[in-house]
């Protein structure tokens, strides 16, 4: 950009000059910070979910300043309560609150739906940053390997492994994530193969940078965004698959309270008390909803490029 | 003098953009004679694109906000939809600039080319594929009959222009405009598309614009040449008169921009200074004046109107309308 | 080459069986020690017996000769025998396979029947109140549990309905058993389970399509057609939606492995008889070598299915058959 001083020398009129120079430099992330900022409705929905993890953290203190009840606790004179005074959204076929049932169980969906998010992420960028960087026969060996991963249907692995291990909220997350991690490879690496080409990696390997001081200082940070989208599209869809485990009852058992196991034996009753089928499957929508449209406003903010 | 085939009259394209509207544009005017060669010549964004785009109504987001284009007397711009399409590669025919995207990937190339006649001649399958393999034969595409099966993708650069050369002619239009028709051939392969244009127009008779920046392209192909910056047109006037001696001082820096073989060999270059204007925001008056060397003080304040400035030349400048000769060292 | 195209699409693929195969008995390897087919059904079997069943399966070898025997008794079509009842597990998959397909098959061709004329009519109507609204409904439509859509589909037609007397639809089951399994009756059964699995993919795919035809429409080759003077409407579906399609095809079959294991949920929700349901039940009662079995098949139909897809793929984009 040339500046006022020079201006006189070429003995140019400013007028084009100038207005060029009034809007200062901004580095990439801030100018995506500011379109996702711009995005009302993607703000919103990122502040949707935020609360819905800070209630998820904070459960014990929102039931017990909202409802009152326990999660677990059985009353057997209330079961079947409509939602009123006593149980704000009724009571299930053991008398326990629904809301408490549903606020525990936000910790339960939301906890495995980011540690299962964590988890393929990082396994998923490591193998895909190796595979991408050195390419060659490691490459090749690790996409077989991911190829053989993502070729299983992943809702058979997951009953598989799950009468194998019978899984606690960890290992279930453990269990998601080992096909998880295989799309996030592939992605990673797709990027790390067109950033690899950019000279500013020969430039610094050329200055003798170690590897693995390549892969996190100079690769990681460009791969971040791509990265960055896949998880808050991916916290939906996990939370999506978990719910259905454990309404199979092959996931979190109860008496733990989850989403989807609200819903096991939603069939039996929703002549009666349509209301239990209807709150825990309202909650898992807005939950997945908000993930997605803050997906979708993190992709648009990040490459506005690809908007419709 | 005879009846223009194609007239161009004071036209106004706009595009609205987030920064405000672009006068792509700006009061264009000119004409073009049966069977003649004209070039259209400046610099990437001075509009000469979107001229041609709009005298096909293809401009889109563009708006033609004013002016007429007469062909055969009858107005362009106020044609229905309906009517433009009869027009539109049946006696106005475009080729453009990168034949690599130009042509659809998935049809055979014989379709491709035949698609025009069975659309407006109501031409028969056979008929028209054998019109299109002909045709191709004439572009200089060696066996047409087994080539007209291939795809796009199996031509080279220089063969897949011609193709779209095949493909604008086979309704026999009056007039074809190709947009940059080289620009993205190699240098050897240019030649040949520019003597392919040079036959065509000789022996099917078909007025020809051919738009580019590249002067030594406007110099071996055009009778007649419009010189256009910032939207408007600032010379016109039969070529050699032009290059010869240019009346507009953007002419004049174009010309000696171009490095010659036999200069000294440490003499600098010499580039037109500043930069091309923003088209939301123009210079007041003369849009070229920031950049000329030859600017008087009424070159801020008024737009010059494109006049008549020596025998044969129309120039838009003050200083050369009131007798001024350009040069310098 | 088309040959050498299809060559290189059957190795590959080869090789990510093989990779499969290892994995899943690597997974299996857990309750190597412990299993033996039809022990549930028949506690009484002798110890010489169980060990004679455990020689012939080669269960109490090394891995390697383990993961061998196995491979060899697949490559003969024995994909293992039932805890419980030491049946085959390839019956029971043959048995119940052809419900799958009918359900699975259906879905994607509803699926793709809705969503290419919404993907077409949100690109042409860009930033209408049409594609707005129906941009809101994919991206709704992609955030509804399956599971929870398959009940409350039932509830509203199945249940409901059938309370107030109206015609209803059936909530389970391919076909009536009694007087039913004609084709009329199948239909009947099939529009609930069919309509949820759909719905996930309508939603997907028409965002897909509008995309796709939107970077079509931006192309060169339609400014081309255009000045070839043709109607619009030949534009976008001649020259346009061919070009726009050939990445659907790719997503489809990308979408296959989900397609095959999503049906689960649905199947078990509508009692629907097909492998998911299978696998299901057997999970349930812990029957290691049908799940095991069924999931291994499972596999080979999403291998196959990419396989397919890729040949497709390579059918209609004539940049690769003659490339």
């Amino acid at each position: 950009m040339i500046g006022p001083s020079r201006v006189a020398e070429l003995d140019m009129p400013a007028a084009g000059v100038e207005t060029a120079a009034a809007r200062p430099a901004q580095s990439y992330w801030n100018q995506s910070w500011e379109r996702l900022r711009a995005n009302r409705l993607g703000m919103a929905a990122g502040v949707l979910i935020l609360v819905l993890a800070v209630i998820a953290v904070l459960a014990p203190v929102f039931s017990a300043v909202l409802t009152h009840y326990q999660p677990q606790t059985i009353n057997l004179d209330q079961t079947f309560a409509r939602p009123g005074a006593t149980h704000l959204l009724g009571s299930d076929e053991l008398g326990r609150d629904s809301l408490t049932r549903l606020i525990w169980g936000a910790r339960v969906s939301l906890g495995v739906a980011f540690l299962t998010v964590a988890l393929a992420l990082t396994v998923g960028t490591t193998v895909g940053m190796v595979a991408g960087y050195y390419g060659g026969w490691i490459d090749d060996v690790l996409m077989r390997l991911v190829d053989t991963v993502l070729a299983i249907p992943a809702i058979f692995l997951f009953i598989l492994m799950s009468i194998l291990f019978r899984p606690n909220a960890v290992t279930l997350a453990a269990i998601v994530a080992s096909v998880g991690w295989g799309s996030v490879a592939r992605l990673v690496r797709g990027e790390v193969l067109s950033v690899k080409q950019r000279d500013f990696i020969l430039a610094t390997r050329s200055i003798g940078a170690r590897d693995s001081r390549l892969m996190v200082r100079h690769l990681l940070p460009n791969v971040l965004p791509v990265l960055i989208v896949a998880a808050s599209l991916g916290v939906g869809q996990i939370i999506l698959i978990e719910a259905a485990l454990d309404f199979l009852g092959l996931g979190i058992q109860p008496p733990t309270p989850s989403w989807g196991n609200m819903l096991t034996n939603a069939q039996s009753y929703f002549f009666h008390s349509g209301f239990l089928v209807a709150f825990p499957g309202i909650t898992i929508f807005v939950t997945v909803l908000a993930s997605n449209i803050f997906g979708n406003g993190v992709r648009d903010a990040f490459d506005p490029r690809l908007k419709g | 003098m005879t009846q223009p085939l194609l007239e161009v009259q004071d036209l106004h394209t706009v595009f609205a953009t987030r920064d405000g509207t672009v006068k792509a544009v700006d009061g264009v005017s000119f004409e073009l004679l049966a069977g003649e060669t004209l070039g259209v010549v400046g610099e990437s964004g001075c509009g000469k694109s979107v001229t041609a785009l709009s005298i096909m109504r293809l401009q889109r987001p563009g708006r033609i906000v004013s002016g007429r284009v007469l062909l055969k007397g009858q107005d362009l711009t106020r044609m229905s939809e309906y009517e433009m399409r009869e027009v539109r590669g049946r006696e106005i025919a475009m080729i453009f600039q990168d034949p690599m995207t130009s042509l659809n990937p998935v049809y055979r190339v014989g379709w491709q080319v035949a698609e025009p006649t069975r659309l407006h001649h109501g031409w028969d399958k056979k008929r028209a594929m054998q019109s299109a393999i002909n045709m191709l034969g004439k572009v200089g595409i060696p066996a047409p009959e087994s080539r007209a099966r291939d795809y796009p993708h199996q031509f080279s650069g220089g063969m897949r222009q011609r193709v779209m050369i095949a493909m604008g002619l086979t309704t026999t239009p009056e007039v074809l405009i190709a947009d940059e028709p080289t620009t993205a051939l190699d240098v050897t392969i240019q030649a040949q598309i520019l003597e392919l244009l040079r036959h065509v127009n000789r022996e099917f008779g078909t007025a020809t614009i051919l738009i580019t920046h590249n002067l030594g392209v406007v110099a071996g192909m055009c009778k007649r040449v419009v010189v256009m910056y910032a939207g408007r047109i600032v010379e016109a006037g039969p070529t050699k008169d032009v290059f010869a001696h240019p009346k507009h001082p953007y002419t004049w820096s174009l010309l000696r921009s171009i490095p010659r073989l036999d200069a000294e060999q440490h003499e600098p270059l010499k580039p037109i200074e500043g930069m091309p204007p923003n088209l939301v925001d123009l210079p007041s008056g003369c849009s070229f004046h920031p950049r000329c060397a030859f600017k008087v003080e009424r070159c801020a304040r008024d737009v010059p109107a494109l006049l008549q400035v020596g025998e044969s030349q129309r120039a838009a400048c003050w200083v050369t309308q009131a007798g001024t000769e350009l040069q310098g060292a | 080459m088309l040959v050498r195209y299809v060559a290189r699409r059957f190795l590959a693929s080869l090789v990510v069986v093989l990779g499969v195969t290892l994995i899943t008995l690597i997974l299996m390897d857990r309750t190597r020690g412990t299993y033996v087919p039809g022990i549930d059904l028949n506690p009484s079997l002798r110890p010489e017996d169980i060990e004679h069943l455990r020689e012939n399966l080669g269960l109490d070898r090394p891995f390697y000769v383990w993961y061998l025997t196995w491979l060899g008794s697949v490559l003969h079509g024995d994909f293992g025998h039932s805890m419980i009842d030491g049946s085959p597990v390839l019956s029971h998959i043959l048995d119940r396979l052809p419900n799958t397909l009918e359900l699975t098959a259906t879905a994607i061709v509803i699926g793709v029947l809705v969503a290419v004329p919404l993907g077409v009519i949100g690109a042409l109507r860009r930033g209408s109140k049409t594609d707005h609204a129906l941009t809101v409904t994919s991206v709704a439509g992609f955030a509804v549990p399956q599971f929870w859509m398959g009940l409350m589909l039932i509830l509203i037609f199945s249940v409901t309905l059938e309370q107030h007397g109206l015609p209803w639809l059936p909530s389970s089951g391919a076909f009536s058993a009694f007087n039913g399994g004609d084709f009329l009756d199948r239909v009947e059964h099939l529009v609930l389970p069919a309509t949820v699995l759909s719905f996930f993919y309508t939603s997907q795919w028409s965002r897909f399509i509008r995309s796709s035809m939107l970077e079509v429409l931006s192309q060169d080759y339609i400014r081309t057609a255009r000045a070839k003077g043709m109607s619009e409407r030949r534009v976008v579906y001649l020259h346009g939606l061919r070009n726009a399609l050939i990445p659907l095809i790719t997503l489809i079959g990308l979408e296959l492995p989900g397609l095959v294991s999503g049906g689960l949920v649905v199947e078990v929700v509508f009692g629907w008889p097909g492998i998911g349901k299978l696998a299901f039940e057997r999970a349930l009662q812990y029957d290691y070598t049908t799940v095991m079995g069924v999931t291994f098949f499972a596999t080979l139909l999403v291998i196959a299915g990419n396989l397919l897809a890729d040949l497709l793929y390579g059918a209609l984009d004539p940049r690769i058959r003659y490339g």
